[in-house]
């Protein structure tokens, strides 16, 4: 695994050097298999408990949906209950999408975030939303390259309500006060991506995640019928006598550790990805509350679940200095025409493949000898913004805003110099089995957003997760604010959490580790 | 109790506007002498020891020299500052409302020691009888005889003018009022340069509190000695304390510097309400620290105060008995200080409003250990870190409170 | 022991607990290398949640900023402050008219946004440099779009709110600023032709055959 340190290439490197043809490409699946970390030997095991008995799934998320609840009944003692309509678990794009919808259709809605509302993956994300709004291209193309880019194993039902809402939702968007970058004739600006076959990505610079998410938290804030509690993780689901609804959830103060009930008629789970739990060992985009929760909350309830073996790994994330580490850098600016190049200063492979294409090569590419070596540790490849910027100037400036504020507190100016990128984990293309209400196998239980599954397969590309938050978000809203008939939960138990304890201990499994983890270890050290 | 309300508030003195009684009364005296000799009457301050009485202590005759020594730029001012505004202190309104012409001779008096031309009575708008007095009274003075023998004197045309503040009370500070009377907001500036030097609309400039100038004039009638035989030990003259709090007389009391806080509370003030047992004293406006039953003993003049750790301030003291409790009457004066903030300094602003929040919680039940450990890292924190010192007397008062009550926050907790 | 020199340790305070930190970390990476908790109060770790508001001493300096954008100095001393309480100024966008009252709604939403007294308070506190004064004056002329414009950067870290002593909350305006453009001004023909094809037209689903 030798290339030359990070001085001696920049050292060696010229923006303006010719650049050699691109190799033949190579068969697909068989980068995916020798490179990509899905396909570590040892990653991948079986699961033995639960709805998915029997499926694979990566080796600590495995680890993670077989646990222990972290409360127990007697916990619930003297805890107070609170009563609403919907409860929307999540306070990113797709909770505040959700909470919006049902609040718009007369329902009370309830919206615990255990961090502050907005902190999020949707406030980072930065390349933009897709929707199928250009002369030549349609809602059909979009379908078919979302199939194809997740590798078919996506539900067509599901991938046919994504795309039909498209158009829809960047109306909604509108309407809420989300602004978009406009062409001189007034036009939403789109730009192609990494496995579409037309340009259908909308973007705010490359500050599209700020942008919706700051425009739905103030709206969410401001609706007379949303109550939101910060600070309030959910630790644990409730379920009927049976245990087999959902009827509520436990909400365990982050600032003094105190727990509260809340009985409703439907839970809305938008817990977002599990990024910080560094599957594989590798840096992660997603920023601190991104640790499973609601998929370990689902699974225990009884929820099927898709997909748990395949994880995206997005191509571009900052390797240094250390304090950038997984952070990630736009498909946008390969969408506009960056360039990747290796230690030797040559392509290597088509940008705009899919991104699991895309990350397989690097790994390859690294692992080969043809990596570059910074000081703090890690190996990377160039993603070759200063070429771009000499190409077209000013362009990182105009568009990429928030690249250029990011790196300069490290001292770096991608306008100078190449950046150097490393595959990153980026997304959970899997998530709870769910219909195309966003309701789970469970009854009572809805699953929105990055936590939910079926909709991108094996690989998701780029602008389809803000276009599912908010599509998907406000279907399950409405469904979940029309259960008028249903006059509420009688009962709150922790059944389910017994059918577990029960499936695990008989399957021989340890009932010592606990889940949810609600924040990474390193952020509470000593603890 | 023949020292009560010897001098400034003697009944001969409470003429209001009527400047026939106040020339009956004395009034004029020492603005002939001064006429005669002039620089008589900075000799007299200085011998007097007279302190500035608007809170800093400072002598005053230092103050006269800085701006003695400045050429006019092309004017010299003299501000008398008559914008109180604390809670707890409320002696300047009275001066202004029932001796308005003591004030305003005193302030001619000054404007000759040291050759200001411009007069700027500069009082708040929210002391409505004061404002009208002040009026009245300044209005028998415009082309009278001594303001044109003070312009004869002084070589060039004297004028004054009652500018009526913002009402903010950060327009008390020095440097703001001087903003305000330039025409913008009361925005404390930077010091140095220091109004001495660079005043209203850059001359030099003179500011004294309204008991400072009130004391001139009696000071140049009667000489230095006799001002320094009014004080209690080493300190001169009298000082009006603005008793208030849980006493049986609340009120203005003028009394020799120095007097002890045992005699303003109990001989003077009519001692406790329901006999309670004291707990506290905020003192000098609640900017300072606080004086307990410890220092029941203690003279209250500047020197006394500083040597016990506090500060006299304008001489407020607002008492309080046992059946106050501290936390909330700190959060009233924190909330103050956070509301009074003016906004250039965050530090200042921000910092001053999560101490308001975070006290308010622990006052109202809400409050955790985390609070009251960020509490007292802000009290680390935010001394000197504006440019005025309103967050360094909210830190001062929360410091205080903290040392001999930290039992009263600790009970608030929630467990 | 306590130079910034390569390799060298830098010692800071944090929330009162004395830290000893690397001198490329960030302050919330200290925080957690130093054995102080931060489970509220951080999230995205590169400064667009806002969420990591500090205040922070350097020396007689003290100001506020963001934690996961400081990088530590020696002997600095960094308080974690508690989150904004939001000052509610309520507006549905849904019950404006027609756009041509929006700046009679916004002086009956923000009234405070006129009383601003230029103190720069907000522009000294924004961590992105917004000309944050600047935008509300644009916004209280009804020039929403500039304003709007003039707050792009903003991560809602509310930091201006706490510093405005009349109580505008200028990151809101300067939100409302944005959200009032979109909604009465962007009209994209690309994407209302492709709704009005949709609306003659709806997409079938699964089961449509390609078009053309």
């Amino acid at each position: 695994m030798n290339g030359p340190t990070l001085q001696a290439a920049l050292a060696a490197y010229r923006s303006d050097s010719e650049l050699p043809p691109l190799p033949d490409p190579i068969d697909p699946d068989r980068l995916l298999s020798a490179f990509h970390p899905d396909h570590l030997r040892g990653s991948i095991t079986t699961l033995k408990v639960g709805p998915n008995t029997g499926t694979q799934c990566q080796r600590e998320l495995a680890d993670l949906l077989q646990t222990e609840a972290i409360i127990d009944e007697v916990d619930l003692a003297g805890v107070p209950v609170t009563d609403t309509d919907v409860l929307v678990i999540g306070g990113g794009g797709a909770g505040c999408a959700a909470a919006l919808a049902a609040a718009e259709r007369g329902a009370r809605v309830l919206l615990a975030s255990k961090l502050r509302l907005g902190n999020s993956n949707t406030v980072m994300a930065e390349g933009g939303i897709q929707a199928a709004i250009e002369p030549g291209d349609s809602a059909q193309k979009h379908m078919q390259d979302t199939l194809r880019a997740g590798h078919h194993a996506g539900d067509p039902a599901l991938v046919a309500a994504l795309v039909g809402d498209g158009p829809d939702v960047i109306r909604w968007l509108i309407r809420q006060g989300m602004q978009f970058d406009q062409t001189p004739s007034g036009d939403l600006h789109t730009r192609r991506a990494g496995g579409t076959s037309a340009p259908r990505i909308m973007h705010c610079r490359d500050y599209t995640g700020l942008e919706m998410m700051r425009v739905l938290r103030e709206a969410v804030i401001q609706h007379r019928s949303i109550e939101v509690w910060e600070q309030s993780a959910a630790v644990e689901l409730l379920s009927n006598e049976s245990g087999q609804k959902c009827v509520g959830a436990v909400l365990k103060s982050q600032t003094d550790g105190s727990l509260r009930i809340v009985r409703t008629r439907s839970v809305i789970l938008a817990t977002g990805g599990l990024g910080r739990l560094h599957l594989n060992g590798f840096p992660t985009s997603n920023h601190l509350g991104s640790t499973g929760d609601g998929l370990v909350l689902a699974y225990r309830i009884g929820a099927r679940l898709c997909e748990l073996d395949s994880f995206q790994y997005h191509p571009t994330g900052l390797v240094n200095p250390p304090l950038l580490s997984g952070k990630l850098v736009t498909e946008g600016l390969r969408g506009a025409g960056a360039v990747l190049l290796n230690a030797k200063g040559e392509r290597f492979i088509d940008e705009l493949q899919p991104r699991d294409i895309v990350s397989a090569a690097i790994i390859r590419e690294c692992q080969e000898g043809r990596g570059i070596h910074p000081e703090s540790g890690g190996v990377g490849v160039w993603l070759d913004t200063a070429r771009l910027e000499r190409s077209q100037p000013g362009l990182l400036e105009q568009q990429f805003p928030k690249l250029l504020a990011r790196t300069r507190i490290a001292g770096i100016d991608p306008r100078q110099q190449p950046i150097l990128v490393y595959p990153t984990l980026h997304y959970q293309n899997g998530g709870v089995v769910i219909d195309v209400n966003g309701a789970s196998s469970v009854p009572g239980l809805y699953a929105v957003g990055e936590v939910a599954g079926g909709i991108h397969g094996r690989n998701r590309i780029m602008g389809n997760a803000l276009l599912e938050i908010i599509g998907f978000g406000r279907r399950a809203g409405a469904s979940a604010a029309h259960s008028s008939h249903d006059r509420g939960p009688k009962k709150i138990t922790l059944e389910h959490v017994n059918r577990a304890r029960r499936a695990l201990t008989l399957a021989g499994m340890s009932l010592e580790k606990r889940a949810p983890q609600i924040m990474p270890a390193y952020t509470a050290p000593g603890k | 109790m023949e020292s009560l309300n010897a001098n400034l508030l003697h009944a001969s003195q409470r003429t209001g506007s009527d400047k026939q009684a106040w020339l009956n009364a004395g009034g004029g005296t020492a603005l002939r002498q001064a006429f005669a000799d002039p620089a008589a009457v900075f000799s007299a301050i200085k011998e007097a020891n007279l302190r500035g009485l608007g809170g800093s202590g400072y002598p005053v005759w230092r103050k006269w020299e800085a701006v003695a020594k400045e050429a006019p730029r092309p004017d010299k001012y003299l501000v008398c500052n008559g914008n109180e505004d604390e809670p707890g202190t409320f002696k300047d309104r009275l001066l202004l409302e029932n001796t308005p012409h003591q004030i305003i001779e005193g302030a001619l008096l000054a404007a000759l020691a040291v050759g200001a031309n411009r007069i700027v009575f500069y009082v708040n708008p929210d002391l409505s009888r004061s404002l009208t007095a002040m009026q009245a009274a300044l209005d028998q003075w415009q082309f009278g005889p001594f303001l044109q023998e003070a312009s004869k004197v002084l070589g060039h045309a004297v004028d004054m003018e009652l500018v009526p503040s913002s009402g903010h009370y950060i327009g008390g500070e020095e440097t703001a009022a001087l903003e305000w009377i330039e025409g913008k907001f009361p925005f404390p500036r930077g010091k140095p340069p220091y109004p001495a030097q660079f005043g209203v609309h850059g001359c030099p400039t003179l500011i004294n509190n309204v008991e400072t100038l009130a004391h001139v004039p009696a000071i140049v009638r009667n000489g230095a000695e006799w001002f320094r035989n009014q004080g209690i030990g080493q300190a001169t003259g009298t000082k009006l304390y603005s008793l208030s709090g849980d006493v049986l007389h609340p009120g203005v009391y003028e009394l020799p510097m120095g007097t002890t806080l045992n005699d303003l509370i109990f001989v003077h003030g009519g001692g406790l309400l329901s006999g309670k047992p004291l707990k506290a004293v905020f003192t000098g406006g609640p900017s300072n620290t606080l004086l307990t039953p410890a220092d029941l003993d203690v003279h209250l003049d500047f020197d006394s105060l500083r040597e016990r750790g506090g500060a006299l301030g304008t001489g407020a003291m607002i008492v309080v008995s046992e059946g106050t409790g501290i936390v909330k009457r700190v959060a009233e004066y924190i909330r103050f200080f956070a509301h009074s903030s003016c906004g250039q300094c965050p530090p200042c602003k921000t910092g001053t409003a999560n101490l308001s929040r975070l006290i308010d919680r622990i006052d109202t039940g809400r409050g955790t250990a985390d609070d009251l450990a960020t509490l007292e890292s802000l009290c680390r924190m935010l001394p000197g870190s504006g440019r005025c010192h309103l967050v360094n007397g909210a830190v001062q008062l929360l410091d205080s409170s903290f040392r001999h009550f930290r039992h009263e926050y600790r009970a608030a907790l929630r467990s | 022991m306590s130079e910034t020199s390569d390799g060298a340790t830098v010692e800071l305070t944090i929330n009162g607990t004395a830290v000893c930190a690397e001198p490329h970390m960030t302050v919330v990476e200290a925080a957690w290398a130093g054995g102080v908790p931060r489970v509220t109060g951080v999230g995205c770790l590169e400064g667009v949640c806002g969420s990591c508001r500090i205040l922070i001493k350097r020396g007689s300096d003290v100001g506020v900023a963001l934690a996961c954008e400081t990088i530590v100095d020696q002997g600095i001393e960094v308080l974690f402050l508690p989150p904004p309480s939001t000052a509610l100024h309520q507006y549905e966008l849904a019950e404006f008219d027609d756009g041509w009252d929006s700046q009679a709604r916004f002086h009956e939403i923000f009234p405070e946004a006129s009383r601003c007294r230029h103190c720069h308070g907000c522009v000294r506190s924004c961590p992105r440099g917004i000309a944050v004064e600047e935008g509300v004056a644009l916004a209280t002329a009804g020039r929403f779009r500039e304003a709007g414009e003039a707050f792009f950067e903003c991560v809602m870290c509310e930091l201006c709110d706490s510093a405005c002593p009349e109580q505008i909350a200028p990151a809101h305006v300067g939100l409302f600023s944005r959200r009032i453009t979109a909604h009465f001004h962007l009209r994209p023909p690309n994407l209302i032709h492709r709704l009005e094809e949709l609306r003659q037209h709806p997409f079938s689903g699964p089961g449509e055959k390609e078009s053309s």
